[in-house]
């Protein structure tokens, strides 16, 4: 009798989670199919908004930082859409267009940014697409919007050794963070200097130009160790450290590696006033999520920090803890991530005040040679090989968490897409904007540091 | 005659350099007994995180893909109840080895259950729980990093030997020590309940014979409930001790479900000591080769060595003889 009910009951369970089960994996089939070009609800549009792709991790390994760099994204669309904060005076959106997000999530996957950035260009055939952050996935859609003739704006700091026509970097070339970083720690720490970095191909590339300019200053490189993406068990890292006894450590781990790394450091007895670590990747986030007793003393060099001293920093970071709360914190590459998509919001506008059709063709004309009062200061897209004049800065961090500033450009530096130290005399430029000759062009001089003027 | 120079410049340059190598290598035996003794930190979270493993794979035979998001839980019950209550790290250890044991007892009710002797159906379920987990925490305290405190009375080193400038030369971490005291204490805790209660015997019974067990009157359902929900609570200790090491994010547990996996698998499942060994093995030899070569490079070797011994020892190195 028990049994018989209880079978019954198990009959009925069996078939109810076959029906909700079935129902739960149909959901989940249209939720991905439809989530792929899903443009969130912005409210009303009006007519004819202008499509773009939005393409951040918000699942995976990487969508710590990718999820920051999408709410800065956001923050910035809303504020054109609605004429506020630096658009204000725009009225809303560009010219009376609002701008209409496709959002896309590639979790973590390189192969499936190349997917949805198909998806992104061929389907939903978005005007251009805000997004990427690894370098390892920005070589895998660099083919697809060569191919397609696409723009994507890169937000990152990153290796350099680039020359694409329709990519736009805002994010630090290597002249902009690793030119001045390596001789601030050959003069103020010593010559000897242990690099570390994750195993892939942003750390790799960036320490040889580090190790290039450290040796190129008179310094030595004392040890040169990789951990695999993701690691965060660093004795024998730390271990060879002690050994080698450098006088400083520069860091290019990422991600979830970078709290283990400079807790186990200080735990294994390594103050920041004996060694000091120099970092790229170390930002406000991280030391957010590891503990400020741990970061005291060392040093970040990025070309923004949440303590710049600008009135439209201050407005960024309120504007960015009203959307997303008080405890949040702004970073480097949230605030590039920020300003490109002015960059964009500009070049449309421009584009249609020009009587011209929003497409690959106007963005990229009128892209080149934008200037933006950002939160780090007058930056500028150089017209000629797409990457962004930046402040170059150096920040030591405190016991608050907050980076006191200790060095900076004093205005934004014209970027170099290749160390100099590496290939000396080696450029890119196009001198206008449908050249498709070979824009990596050897000049053979040697380069000097050029500021942005002051408007 | 310039030329000459130069290259004779050159090659002293060199010989310098060599000598340089030299000086560095004579402290290497120390460095490298540094390296071993805190191998066994490695051992120690090697050692905690498989321990669920042995548990929920060891005894019960289930592939669970979602061990490490219970590790995953157990640290942020950890930082729920630091950030909100001041809690100590030590103190929140009961309170997540209930709490990830309770949501470990509800997956076996609602899941597991279903799928007992279907291993190929459990190891999907329990992936895609994985993803459901993290997705489900990633929603709840969104994808950025979190920050747990270490007690901060555990914290400096312990020192065995110092070089001539007097800083430490081998030492190892009070933290890293806590981890393996940790580790094996509950160990012991496990192995006495498994090998000396009534509770134990049942369980072993229920793996050896579900069919005699249950005519012999014992509740196998409940018997399985308990003992997953056992295994997932030693998870969530191992992820609130390990929490103030890194820091939580929901794909935490990802790290240390490969891990745990190769120490279960090689010190073979019959023996809770196999774990142990398990965990030794791989770490001192993650540890060691990583010092002489690179991690990566370790990781590789190891993850080839462990392949090469399951081939040979299918079931890892401690089993008991059975008869089939």
């Amino acid at each position: 009798m028990n049994n018989k009910n209880k079978s019954v009951f198990t009959e009925i369970g069996r078939r109810k989670f076959l029906k909700y089960g079935s129902l739960a994996v149909g959901a989940g089939v249209l939720a991905s199919c439809t989530g792929g070009g899903s443009s969130t609800g912005d409210g009303d549009l009006g007519e004819n908004p202008i499509k773009v792709g939005v393409m951040y991790s918000t699942t995976g390994t990487i969508a710590i930082v990718e999820k920051s760099l999408q709410d800065a994204t956001f923050l910035a669309l809303e504020q054109i859409n609605t004429g506020t904060g630096p658009w204000e005076g725009n009225g809303e959106g560009i010219e009376g267009r609002k701008i209409q997000k496709v959002v896309v999530n590639p979790d973590s996957n390189w192969d499936l940014y190349n997917q949805m950035s198909k998806r992104l260009i061929d389907e939903d055939q978005v005007t251009c697409v805000l997004g990427c952050y690894t370098s390892a996935s920005r070589k895998s859609v660099l083919p697809v919007f060569e191919e397609k003739d696409s723009i994507l704006y890169y937000p990152v700091y990153y290796e350099g050794n680039e020359c694409s026509s329709n990519v736009f970097y805002t994010g630090a070339a290597p002249n902009q963070q690793i030119t001045d970083s390596i001789p601030y720690c050959f003069k103020n720490f010593g010559p000897k200097g242990f690099f570390v970095g994750s195993d892939y191909i942003y750390p790799k590339e960036s320490n040889r130009i580090a190790k290039a300019e450290l040796v190129k200053a008179g310094g030595k490189v004392v040890g040169d160790e990789y951990a695999a993406l993701g690691t965060t068990e660093f004795i024998t890292i730390i271990n060879k450290i002690k050994q080698a006894k450098p006088d400083f450590v520069l860091s290019n781990l990422v991600g979830d590696s970078i709290p283990a790394f400079y807790r186990q450091y200080r735990d294994a007895g390594i103050t920041s006033d004996k060694v000091p670590i120099m970092a790229y990747p170390t930002t406000e986030e991280e030391i957010l999520a590891m503990g400020t007793e741990y970061s005291e003393g060392h040093f970040t060099s990025f070309n923004y920090f949440q303590t710049v001293e600008t009135p439209e920093n201050k407005a960024f970071v309120e504007q960015f803890q009203a959307k997303f709360g008080k405890n949040r914190v702004t970073n480097g590459v949230m605030e590039a991530a920020y300003l490109q998509t002015f960059f964009m919001a500009q070049a449309m506008r421009d584009a249609i005040k020009a009587g011209k059709e929003i497409n690959t063709e106007s963005i990229r004309e009128f892209t080149r040679g934008q200037t933006f009062q950002a939160p780090q200061g007058l930056v500028k897209m150089d017209p000629e090989n797409y990457h962004t004049y930046l402040y170059s800065r150096i920040g030591r961090w405190g016991a608050d968490g907050q980076a006191e500033i200790v060095f900076a450009t004093p205005a934004a530096v014209k970027p170099i897409a290749w160390s100099q130290t590496l290939y000396p005399g080696r450029v890119c430029s196009r001198p206008t904007p449908d050249d498709r000759s070979n824009p990596i062009k050897e000049t053979g001089e040697d380069l000097q540091v050029v500021y942005l003027d002051k408007v | 005659m310039k030329a000459d120079q130069e290259r004779s410049k050159k090659r002293k340059n060199m010989f310098y350099y060599l000598a340089q190598e030299e000086a560095a290598s004579s402290f290497s035996s120390i460095a490298l007994a540094n390296q071993l003794v805190n191998g066994i930190g490695i051992v120690g979270i090697l050692l905690l995180t498989g321990l669920g493993l042995a548990i929920t794979f060891g005894v019960m035979r289930i592939i669970n893909l979602a061990h490490g998001e219970f590790i995953m839980l157990g640290a942020y019950v950890t930082f729920v109840l630091q950030s909100n209550f001041n809690l100590d790290l030590l103190l929140t250890i009961p309170f997540s080895f209930l709490i990830t044991g309770a949501i470990g007892a509800l997956v076996e009710l609602t899941i597991i259950r279903r799928l007992y002797g279907r291993p190929l159906e459990t190891l999907l379920a329990t992936w895609g729980l994985s993803i459901v987990l993290q997705g489900v925490i990633k929603l709840i305290f969104t994808a950025q990093l979190k920050y747990v405190k270490a007690p901060p009375y555990i914290s400096g080193n312990l020192t065995l030997l110092t070089d001539e400038q007097g800083s430490p030369a081998i030492a190892i971490s009070y933290y890293r020590l806590f981890i393996v005291a940790i580790a094996l204490a509950l160990l012991a805790l496990t192995s006495y309940l498994l090998n000396n209660t009534d509770l134990g015997r049942q369980v072993r019974s229920v793996t050896q014979n579900r069919d005699m067990s249950k005519c012999l009157g014992v509740n196998t359902s409940l018997v399985d409930m308990i003992t997953f929900a056992y295994g997932c609570g030693l998870a969530g200790v191992a992820g609130t001790v390990i929490s103030s090491l890194k820091s939580v994010s929901p794909p935490m547990g990802q790290d240390y479900l490969v891990d745990a996996w190769m120490t279960v698998v090689t010190g073979g499942v019959d023996k809770l000591v196999g774990v142990l060994a398990g965990a030794f093995l791989i770490g001192q030899s993650n540890a060691g080769i990583a010092y002489l070569l690179n991690d990566p490079v370790a990781r590789v070797i190891v993850l080839g060595a462990v392949i090469v011994l399951i081939r040979y020892f299918p079931e890892g190195l401690f089993t008991v003889q059975k008869r089939s």
